[in-house]
């Protein structure tokens, strides 16, 4: 007697579909409210309240989209930074040291320039970050290809470093003096970024990123050099031997790489700050990785995922007023958010199949 | 300037602290360790000690016990590291990218949960908890000078020291280490084996999320008997940099640690003895440091063969 | 065979299936194995020989279907099973570790070792087997010091370490030179005389004539036949493993030398352990010529394809291209330079198998024109020039946009060679073309060899494919531990000469 027994296999799709890339990146979200909601009671505050707040508080009302249009620029800038290092699987944990050694060349062409007009002035600031950027993270490339050092560890070691160096200047030759505060006086006007829309402080920071976004997409996607970035990073042994350099890529694409990072320092200080502070970055370098892994490593969808964190970002500090919980609870989500975006990856790989076993 | 520190005293106190900053370090490198060895790449390390730590002073705060704290450090530790293996090892998923993930998550949430247990209305009164005693050695620690620097440590820090022989018995003596050591530098060999690939490095990872558990719960429990966000410091990564600078070689490990907790020991006395030097650079000094001691070792490393590959059977 | 001796049975494999994604690598297989003989299984690459021995191992499971041991069924749901049940299996890549002894490597988990464990009496043991089967190699050294003959024995015994009453050879041969093969065939009829039982895998129908007792013959996941050896020979084998007549020689058009396109002199460079790879080796290449390199792999074909390729540095010696030294300029100026390359590693090497055909088509000269038109990659043209190359070449993909990874396993070599002959380089530089790919695919690029040699282009072909040397090429050099040992003209020379060659008897 013949008698089917029903199997499941769990087995790779031949193809992947997009459907299930967004559909898992949607149940990821939603998986990771549901967790947070969790941490929301923790503190006895009222979930719905909670989530009704942070919503508002990022998108419900025009002071708020702009606010979360200026939260999410510094978050574009370190995404598109780790796209273009990740994509070579170039690991690039330095967006943070990047982001404020930009800040930093920004404040120091502001101390070297004071008098300049806006325009003029704005451009030696964005170069001098990219320089600094570029610089930064090239050490490490160099490090890499001389002595074989991980780029991991030591952008990582190096961002310890350089928030070093900007306690130490804006504890002694950058410190303004008005206060005990280590922080630097306020920046001349003309060395602002234009505002968008004044009632809302809105600057064109937001802009530049944009600019950004399309031109890292450009790059990637449609230049030789992109096509070589890609190709290091999914087989650098078949890339090597057609001809890519290896070491050299690295350099390039680490030089981008810190140079997008610290344009958002400079932006940061230019446009939003007006003052070089130790907190200048709230963690931006280490947010923009999780932007990036979001947005799949595209450069565009950065774009969004950049504007959904800045959301949740600005909608914490509405939602603290609301209900009283603390507005790092925001990095707990983004964490808890790409924990599970990751898992939900697997969606995306595999498949159940039914098998029938005769027996 | 430099004169000042030759005193005895200052010498002894130098070196004991050594000793003292080396543990908790020590505990993860080890740990982080034993992973790498079985293939699998803890990035994570940083956010497990922070977790310990938080886990640790909240437990000892709210029980009055520190070795409760100590086991919930560990506990926490090897909890998370559980939910990276689940990722790294069954779903096979980038595992820098996990462990990047990890810290993240450790950041975000013991901040928070900081906050909303210790914070609350506004008003910061900072929480603390006695820290362990030292504890001296019988006999030993009576001999002059080395009895005050060895043998004058607290508990913690003499298991530190000998898990270090004991780790290195385990991998090189016994057949599971050989075992473990195979599945790093080749797996599908040791898979031919019949043995369990996914059991041993499951059984590594969450050896390295306890150990790293239990030297983050060491620095609020046995160092500054309170929890600050970041208390870590970087002491996770630090850890994985050991392991490179030791070639992956238990002593060679406790070498490495040695001289990074004697150079932090170093900066901290000099700050005491009014060096002018700004305590900022001093900070930077360990981390310099770790950069330059990979560009020694990274050259001729014997990282194991198949570490951060995930396994599968295709 | 006499009517009344009956063979024992001791394995029944019963409609075995086992599938993986879009592919039925075994159907319905149902196989019959005596004690005491030597059983082959024999058919093209993509058979589905390995998938049935990986069942048979515990390797994978199959998806349906029955495996009986000495009558009773069993189940091998992993390798530590198959162990259990004495059978033991030979890789045909080596799953050794390289920085262990072989020691190390046999004992490396088995029931016998302590938890702290000795190895002094384990040496005993294996020493015993040794001498048993008269080999000699030092035992404590690290497998990576040990020649790939010598490896090959340490898989054996560490089957043999365990016990086993079946023993899985998988490709056992496509490493030795034809005397090493000789040895273990004979190491094989011993083990068969007392009592061991051996399944053998291959796709060689000269080995399968000379020590196989039966044959199973696979088709594309399908059993076709058991027959016993004695009863057939090697055209009706062929036959049978293909489905069709088979084209035993392709036809090679009498060699015209012309002038000298590429010499190689003195070249010395290390491998990755750091030991002298290249001792010396010199040569020419001429337009119009096909010179074969015979060799076991690991005697430095893969570090001299490196060398020529720019991908490894050479510590001497130089490479003269059209009148100019070239040693040690870069992968992507000797590419400019008409410098073509096959891989032996096509999805290591070759391709990038997430990139789409297309792309792949031009990988290397991402900056040239036609592909780039001023700061950008030009998409209409990249998409005509890979139109052109798919019609051309007959490679079977639903679009140029498709990811590569998705091409079977000849159709991404289709794309290497197309990719590498519409280069037009002066030199050719081919690595195992034909490994693991069909019979139709290997005459497909046996022929596309040819007219290009007939164009004048000058190819350096390696392969451990004795046959298909002496089939394509005008002169064949083989090179042993670094070294040319000679080159011969294949009509004045024989198998046996190379192969003895190939094991550095001069």
């Amino acid at each position: 007697m013949k008698i089917a027994v029903l199997k499941y296999h769990i087995e790779r799709r031949e193809h992947e579909s997009t459907l299930a890339t967004i559909l898992s990146i949607i149940l990821a979200i939603l998986a990771a409210l549901l967790i947070s909601a969790l941490l929301i009671r923790m503190d006895g505050a009222n979930v719905l309240d909670a989530y009704r707040s942070l919503f508002i508080g990022g998108f419900g009302s025009w002071r708020a989209i702009f606010e979360t249009l200026n939260k999410a620029t510094p978050l574009i800038f370190t995404g598109l930074a780790t796209v273009v290092a990740f994509r070579a699987q170039i690991w690039n944990i330095g967006g943070e040291g990047q982001f404020l050694a930009g800040a930093m060349a920004a404040y120091l062409a502001i101390t070297l320039f004071p008098k300049s007009p806006n325009s003029i002035l704005i451009i030696v600031i964005l170069v001098f970050a990219l320089l600094a950027g570029g610089a930064i993270a090239g050490i490490s490339s160099f490090i890499k290809n001389r002595f074989n050092v991980d780029v991991i560890v030591s952008t990582v070691m190096i961002n310890y470093i350089i928030k070093f160096a900007l306690s130490l200047m804006l504890y002694t030759s950058w410190r303004d003096s008005s206060t005990f505060y280590p922080q630097s006086p306020f920046i001349p006007e003309n060395s602002y970024l234009p505002m968008l829309v004044e009632k809302y402080r809105f600057h064109a920071g937001f802009i530049l990123a944009v600019l950004f976004a399309i031109i890292t997409f450009l790059l990637v996607e449609k230049t030789p050099a992109g096509y070589e970035l890609r190709a290091l990073g999914f087989n650098p042994i078949a890339a090597k031997s057609r001809g890519i350099n290896p070491k050299r890529t690295l350099m390039w694409i680490l030089l981008v790489s810190g140079s997008l990072a610290a344009l958002g320092g400079a932006v940061e200080l230019i446009g939003l700050t007006h003052r070089l502070r130790l907190d200048i970055s709230i963690n931006y370098g280490f947010t923009g990785i999780i932007v990036a892994m979001l947005a799949d490593l595209n450069p565009l969808g950065v774009l969004v995922t950049g504007i959904l964190f800045g959301g949740l970002t600005n909608g914490s500090f509405a939602m603290q007023v609301k209900t009283g919980v603390p507005t790092s609870i925001a990095f707990a989500i983004q964490a808890i958010i790409l924990l599970f975006v990751l898992t939900a990856s697997i969606l995306t790989r595999y498949t159940i199949r039914k098998v029938e076993d005769a027996h | 300037m430099l004169i000042n520190f030759l005193q005895p005293v200052i010498i002894i106190s130098i070196l004991a602290s050594t000793i003292r900053i080396a543990t908790p370090v020590l505990f993860a490198a080890l740990g982080e360790l034993v992973s790498e060895k079985s293939g699998v790449m803890n990035m994570g390390v940083e956010g497990m000690m922070l977790t310990g730590a938080f886990a640790g002073f909240y437990v000892a705060y709210q029980s009055g016990s520190l070795w409760l704290g100590i086991i919930a450090g560990m506990l926490a530790g090897m909890g998370m590291s559980l939910i990276m293996a689940v990722m790294a090892i069954t779903l096979r998923l980038n595992q820098t990218v996990i462990g990047l993930a990890m810290n993240l998550l450790a950041s975000g949430l013991t901040f928070y949960l900081y906050r909303i247990t210790y914070e609350v209305g506004g008003a910061i009164t900072t929480p603390t908890v006695d820290i362990f005693p030292a504890v001296r050695i019988p006999l030993l620690s009576n001999i002059p000078y080395l009895g005050d620097i060895f043998f004058s440590q607290r508990l913690l820090t003499y298991i530190a020291f000998i898990s270090v022989p004991l780790t290195w018995f385990f991998l090189y003596r016994t057949k599971q280490g050989m075992s473990l050591r195979g599945i790093g530098e080749n797996p599908r060999a040791v898979d031919t084996h019949g043995i369990n690939i996914k059991r041993y490095q499951y059984a590594a990872v969450m050896f390295g999320g306890l150990l790293a558990g239990l030297g983050g719960a060491f620095l609020p429990l046995a160092s500054t008997g309170l929890f600050v966000s970041e208390i870590t410091a970087g002491r996770g990564w630090l850890a994985i940099v050991l392991v490179i600078a030791g070639n992956w070689i238990p002593w060679k490990v406790m070498l490495a640690s040695l001289i990074f907790a004697f150079l932090d020991s170093f900066q901290l006395q000099a700050q005491g003895l009014g060096v002018n030097i700004p305590f900022q650079i001093m900070l930077a000094f360990p981390y310099l440091a770790a950069i330059i001691a990979m560009m020694s070792t990274r050259v001729k490393s014997i990282a194991p063969a198949a570490l951060g590959v995930p396994y599968a059977r295709e | 065979m006499s009517a009344e001796y009956k063979p024992e049975i001791i394995l029944e494999i019963s409609n075995l299936t086992k599938r993986f994604p879009g592919i039925v690598a075994n159907d319905a297989i149902s196989l019959e194995l005596y004690k005491g003989e030597i059983h082959a299984l024999l058919g093209e690459n993509g058979a589905g020989k390995s998938t049935l021995a990986e069942c048979l191992f515990g390797y994978y499971q199959a998806d349906s279907g029955e495996i009986r041991l000495l009558d009773q069924v069993i189940h091998i749901s992993s390798p530590s099973d198959a162990i259990d049940y004495r059978i033991g299996m030979v890789h045909q890549h080596f799953q050794l570790i390289d920085t262990f002894s072989s020691v190390e490597n046999i004992v490396l988990g088995t029931k016998s070792l302590n938890i702290i464990f000795n190895l002094d009496e384990a040496r005993q043991r294996i020493k015993a087997l040794c001498d048993q089967y008269e080999l000699s190699f030092d035992i404590n050294a690290e497998i990576w010091k040990l020649s790939i003959g010598e490896q090959q024995w340490v898989e054996i015994l560490k089957a043999l370490y365990v016990g086993i009453d079946l023993l899985i050879l998988d490709e056992p041969t496509a490493v030795l030179t034809p005397q090493e093969t000789d040895k273990l065939f004979s190491v094989l009829k011993s083990m068969k005389e007392s009592g061991l039982s051996i399944i053998f895998i291959t796709h060689k129908l000269r080995e399968v004539m000379a020590v196989a007792d039966r044959i199973s013959i696979l088709r594309k996941g399908k059993k076709v036949a058991t027959i016993t050896t004695s009863e057939t020979n090697p055209k009706e084998l062929a036959r049978m493993m293909v489905g069709r007549e088979v084209l035993f020689r392709a036809i090679k058009d009498a060699s015209f030398t012309g002038e000298e396109v590429l010499t190689v002199n003195n070249i010395w460079t290390r491998n990755d352990r750091g030991v002298d790879a290249l001792k010396g080796v010199s040569f020419s290449l001429y337009r119009g010529q096909i010179l074969g390199l015979a060799g076991v792999t690991g005697n430095g074909q893969k570090e001299l394809f490196e060398v020529l390729t720019g991908v490894r540095k050479a510590t001497q010696g130089e490479v003269i291209l059209s009148g100019e030294n070239v040693i040690n300029f870069d992968p992507y100026q000797l590419m400019l330079k008409g410098i073509g390359y096959i891989p032996e590693d096509r999805l290591r090497s070759g391709i990038i198998s997430d990139f789409k055909v297309s792309e792949n088509l031009y990988l290397g000269r991402q900056r040239l024109r036609p592909f780039r038109k001023g700061l950008f990659i030009d998409e209409s043209a990249i998409q005509h020039y890979s139109k052109e190359l798919v019609s051309q070449f007959d490679i079977t993909t639903p679009s140029v946009n498709h990811l590569a990874k998705n091409l079977s396993g000849g159709n991404q070599q289709k794309v290497i060679l197309a990719r590498e002959f519409t280069q037009q380089p002066k030199i050719l530089l081919a690595a195992q073309p034909t490994r693991g790919l069909d019979v139709g695919i290997v005459e497909y690029v046996h022929s596309q060899l040819l007219m290009k040699r007939k164009e004048g282009m000058a190819i350096l072909l390696a392969s451990e494919e004795l046959e298909e040397l002496f089939l394509l090429s005008d002169l064949i050099a083989v090179i042993f531990q670094g070294e040319i040992q000679a080159i011969l003209d294949p009509a004045n020379t024989t198998l046996e000469k190379i192969g003895l060659l190939m094991a550095g008897v001069r």
